[in-house]
């Protein structure tokens, strides 16, 4: 039976759009399939992890006949992305088999039957629903997104939450040593709507969105939330879980401050980064008239210094950082500078943007 | 007027607060211990194994099914690990643990207000004062725990605590055992003599060379003959306890002072020919005393160290240190800078570590980071 004549590159783009979600390892076999749905010229591709299911259709698929089925996802893949992208693929099903050909290959490859494949339902009842630009929604993950936690105990901190508020999207993520913050404005006025996006979810629109203006409209209800944006739906469950008090750690009243030049800045750190090891990424700052000093030692005894000239003649201040912490916030901001505030040496620092109070982050001194 | 005092035991504690947590380990064998890690996921391959673990922690709890293969709290997990490679391995997670504890001594208390706290998964209750028939108040109180923790407890009710210990440990897990004085020579007297609360490893060895194995033949014992060999206290109290005689009260306000540990060598031991030996036993009193410390949910400031000689005078010395500590680390490189204050020119029988001056976590602050550590944002 003909399923749908197309090409490599038809199939496999919307393909890849769902295929990432799919969990190598599971208890149920037939998540490593994708459900493949043929309905008159359209063709939908579903895949879930049951926490996260991605969808997408796509038109303008003549001829072929109307079915459901599902295959594996990663085969399915990796067979479309050995074959040469131009040319035509025929896509047949017979007796249970699904059968790729293009040119002088042929592949058939088991299926399961469409009707066992789980579904998330949508959420229905009272939902908060906004709509933004994919690449406001995308640039503002990308501030916060690196300082959630990964496989923490502390479950909620594996995870992004966001708040939808009036006229104002925010996101914090935070892993308990150091938390980013970043606000953006919505058009449309929102109830205050709070959730945390599981850390796959937010990895997976971050790969997904485009950087550009066309429209994110996301759906919060109940524990899930859905995403639309261009031929995608992601359904996600949210986590459900207290995320900590972001707005109590954030400090106001750092006195010492400090601008930078991101970049110089980031090369020094990167430099004396190299005399750290992955066990112990500390490195000391130590803070004099006009000068910052930024030094690392590490267990062989080896050191590395660097100099910089700073606009600062306040009290000295000797503190210690992650360094991977201190890096991070600078590979993810793209503004030329920085303000760095300080308190002393067992308190916070404060990084943000000059004149700019849409992002924040806070990092913890490390005892060095 | 006789009294009726139970003694309530929580079952496999941490492990099952783990299982609320994680319900599919639920049949499974569990081992909480360990360093805390994370996890890689929540599916059942996702968790780690007990034959992967290297390193010197001790099982804090073990489920039943755990228990089945031999695996019980306090043995080191890479024995426990030869017995049970399969075992899925869990950190503890002493918040949680300390929270359920809160909640299910909270629920007794609605029905029995007098409670002695004996650490975080067991109490006394005095239920003499309490309306109601003793085996429907004792299951209206399994049921409150249950309630309120989703939890099993096993309960043992008795005229006094030492049986009520021994009672709540004879049908476990989620036992409701009623023992009288005339119950003794039926259910008491054919257990273990280690089953009594007070009769450790070294004084079951030193009966079980006299043909004293269980209660019921210590009951028999002389009471001179014990004297003799254990001296006028002890020897005393093992009379008095093999025939169930125990008038403690109980303690509703107790304050624990201090935690420790000792141990009374084989043979004695001289500091230099013995000194690996004498270092293995202080790392593992100070890896004890850090574990009951966390199971009873205290940090202490006040560390010490007590040294018997061969001639039997003893000596101790001890330090105060900043930050209140629950850490193995901590508590041992603090004895050793007690050691250094003491002579070692004989040999030694006997060494303890002790903290003093505790503080519960909650009150003493955070742990101060370690160097190396990062401060937290939310402590």
């Amino acid at each position: 039976m003909l399923l749908l004549t197309t090409t490599r590159d038809a199939l496999l783009a919307p393909l890849q759009s769902v295929a990432g979600i799919v969990e190598k390892r599971h208890t149920l076999p037939i998540l490593s399939n994708v459900l493949i749905e043929k309905h008159g010229d359209q063709l939908t591709l579903l895949a879930t992890d049951i926490e996260i299911q991605i969808r997408t259709t796509t038109g303008g698929h003549i001829g072929g006949e109307d079915t459901s089925i599902t295959v594996a996802a990663k085969k399915l893949q990796d067979i479309l992305r050995a074959l040469p992208s131009e040319g035509e693929v025929v896509v047949t099903l017979d007796d249970k088999r699904l059968t790729v050909k293009a040119g002088r290959s042929r592949f058939a490859l088991q299926t399961l039957p469409a009707a066992d494949y789980p579904r998330m339902n949508l959420p229905d009842g009272d939902a908060t629903r906004f709509s933004i630009s994919q690449k406001s929604f995308k640039r503002q993950l990308a501030q916060v997104a690196y300082a959630m936690a990964q496989q923490d105990i502390r479950y909620y901190l594996n995870g992004l939450l966001l708040i939808a508020d009036g006229k104002e999207l925010r996101m914090v993520a935070t892993d308990g040593h150091r938390l980013a913050f970043a606000s953006s404005p919505l058009e449309a006025e929102v109830p205050r709507t709070e959730v945390i996006l599981p850390r796959k979810t937010v990895m997976e629109l971050a790969r997904q969105l485009a950087d550009s203006e066309d429209p994110l409209e996301v759906v919060l209800a109940g524990n899930q939330v859905v995403f639309r944006f261009g031929p995608i739906e992601l359904v996600s469950k949210l986590i459900d879980g207290k995320f900590p008090d972001y707005e109590r750690v954030i400090p106001q009243n750092h006195q010492k401050l400090l601008t930078f030049e991101r970049t110089p800045l980031l090369a020094t750190l990167s430099r004396v980064a190299i005399l750290t090891n992955d066990k112990f990424r500390g490195v000391r700052l130590v803070l004099g008239d006009g000068t910052l000093k930024i030094a690392s030692t590490n267990a062989e005894q080896e050191e590395a210094q660097e100099e910089l000239e700073v606009d600062y003649h306040g009290d000295p201040l000797d503190i210690g950082f992650n360094v991977t912490y201190l890096l991070d916030v600078l590979t993810n901001t793209h503004e030329d500078q920085i303000e760095w505030r300080f308190n002393d040496g067992n308190s916070s620092a404060l990084v943000t943007l000059p004149g700019n109070d849409r992002f924040k982050y806070v990092v913890m001194p490390m005892r060095i | 007027m006789q009294r009726r005092i139970a003694h309530l035991d929580m079952d496999a504690f941490f492990a099952s607060v783990e299982l609320l947590r994680y319900p599919q380990l639920a049949g499974q064998p569990v081992v909480v211990g360990g360093r805390r890690g994370a996890l890689a996921g929540d599916r059942l391959e996702d968790f780690p194994r007990l034959r992967h673990y290297v390193g010197r922690g001790v099982a804090t709890t073990a489920t039943y099914p755990a228990r089945a293969l031999g695996v019980h709290s306090g043995m080191g997990l890479m024995k426990a690990a030869a017995l049970a490679p399969d075992a899925i391995l869990l950190p503890a997670n002493f918040d949680d643990y300390i929270r359920y504890s809160r909640l299910f001594k909270a629920a007794v208390a609605e029905i029995a207000p007098l409670i002695e706290d004996r650490g975080i998964d067991e109490i006394y209750i005095d239920l003499t004062e309490v309306p109601g028939e003793t085996v429907e108040l004792a299951q209206r109180i399994k049921d409150a725990v249950r309630a309120a923790t989703g939890l099993s407890c096993s309960i043992g009710v008795t005229p006094n605590k030492l049986l009520s210990k021994i009672a709540s440990d004879l049908q476990k897990p989620d036992g409701l055992t009623v023992l009288d004085y005339a119950d003794i020579p039926t259910r008491i007297w054919p257990l273990d003599a280690r089953k009594i609360n007070g009769i450790g490893p070294r004084a079951g060895e030193k009966l079980d060379t006299l043909g004293i194995h269980t209660i019921g033949e210590l009951a028999a014992a002389a009471p001179e003959k014990l004297i003799e060999e254990f001296g006028q206290h002890y020897g005393h109290w093992l009379t008095e306890v093999a025939h169930g005689c125990d008038e403690r009260p109980v303690v509703t306000e107790r304050e624990t002072k201090s935690i420790s540990r000792e141990t009374t060598f084989e043979r004695d031991l001289d500091v230099r020919a013995d000194r690996d030996t004498l270092t293995d036993i202080l790392v593992k009193l100070c890896d004890r005393v850090a574990g009951d410390l966390k199971r009873k949910g205290y940090v202490g400031r006040t560390i010490g160290l007590k040294l018997r000689y061969d001639d039997f005078r003893t000596v101790t010395r001890d330090i105060t240190i900043e930050q209140a500590t629950d850490d193995a680390a901590t508590i041992l490189a603090a004895v050793r800078s007690c050691l250094k204050r003491v002579p070692l020119d004989r040999r030694l029988r006997l060494l303890g570590v002790r903290v003093g001056t505790l503080l519960p976590p909650g009150e003493a602050g955070p742990r101060p980071p370690l160097p190396g550590e990062n401060l937290r944002l939310f402590d």
